[in-house]
């Protein structure tokens, strides 16, 4: 019975590498979870990429911010901002 | 409290550079980056009068701008198409499913990653990278936090095919990170 539950349960790492992404968009079937459950424990590759995966979207969140650091030399043209600040001092 | 008075004389000066940043992070075009911002100032002075002045100037501003963004992502949507059925090698694997290539060692926890703005830095150029359906989405899922709903909704897709996308998104950003920074560790 346990050979039985264990091959339900068998998935290869690419049958669970999708899930892994997309467990972060939504809620896995019982089933899904448990055989991604099972797979993460015995296989460190997965794991790995799993925690990737959370460092990619923890870096994307921070992108997001509008503090965000990642594009600090980045300035708009001189050009566009001063044609901006023209046309505000004609309209106040 | 005292309530808030705009400064638009002082718009460029304080926050053109800041928003210009904000919104190169989510479309890819350095000169829809310039439009979009430069249509909110302009909105914004119109819409002068309705601010309440309970928000300070930046959030207000940053709003307009925000909604500016959608409205692009909005009418340019219709024009963009991807084909989901084509296969997708960015991970290999051996004949029983196993991954063949270990990934790499990123040897950094995801607070310290947060944190790490040459991280971002890399991730902001890996972003145009993508096709422009994938970075929009992945914009709007992982650096606004846009519900999967929301997405489907406004991209009219299904969710099967947003999981796709994502996954594939997140994949070709994860390699072009690996390629792009483990490299200058």
């Amino acid at each position: 019975m346990f050979k039985g539950m264990m091959k339900v349960f068998k998935m290869s790492c690419e049958d669970v590498y999708p899930l892994i992404s997309e467990s972060r968009d939504h809620p896995l079937p019982l089933c899904g979870r448990l055989r991604l459950k099972m797979h993460l424990a015995i296989c460190g590759l997965c794991e790995t990429y799993q925690k990737q995966l959370e460092i990619l979207c923890r870096i994307a969140r921070s992108l997001g911010k509008d503090e965000s650091k990642a594009l600090a030399e980045t300035d708009m043209s001189p050009k566009v901002k001063e044609k901006i600040q023209k046309w505000i001092k004609e309209k106040i | 409290m005292s309530k808030v008075t705009l400064e638009p004389q002082k718009w460029v000066e304080r926050y053109a550079d800041m928003m210009y940043r904000y919104t190169l992070v989510r479309v890819k075009d350095p000169e829809v980056a310039e439009e979009l911002v430069q249509s909110a100032f302009f909105a914004a002075l119109k819409s002068q009068n309705s601010f309440a002045g309970k928000s300070s100037e930046k959030t207000w501003l940053f709003g307009i701008l925000k909604h500016k963004t959608m409205d692009h992502f909005r009418n340019s949507k219709k024009n963009i198409s991807v084909d989901l059925t084509a296969e997708e090698n960015l991970i290999h694997f051996d004949a029983s499913g196993h991954m063949v290539s270990k990934p790499g060692n990123w040897n950094i926890n995801p607070e310290e990653a947060a944190e790490n703005s040459e991280l971002a830095r890399v991730l902001a150029k890996c972003l145009n990278g993508l096709p422009e359906k994938f970075h929009r989405v992945f914009v709007l899922k992982e650096i606004d936090g846009m519900s999967s709903e929301e997405i489907c909704n406004e991209f009219d897709i299904k969710p099967t095919n947003l999981w796709v996308i994502l996954h594939r998104a997140r994949n070709q950003l994860k390699l072009c990170l690996e390629t792009n920074w483990l490299k200058t560790k």
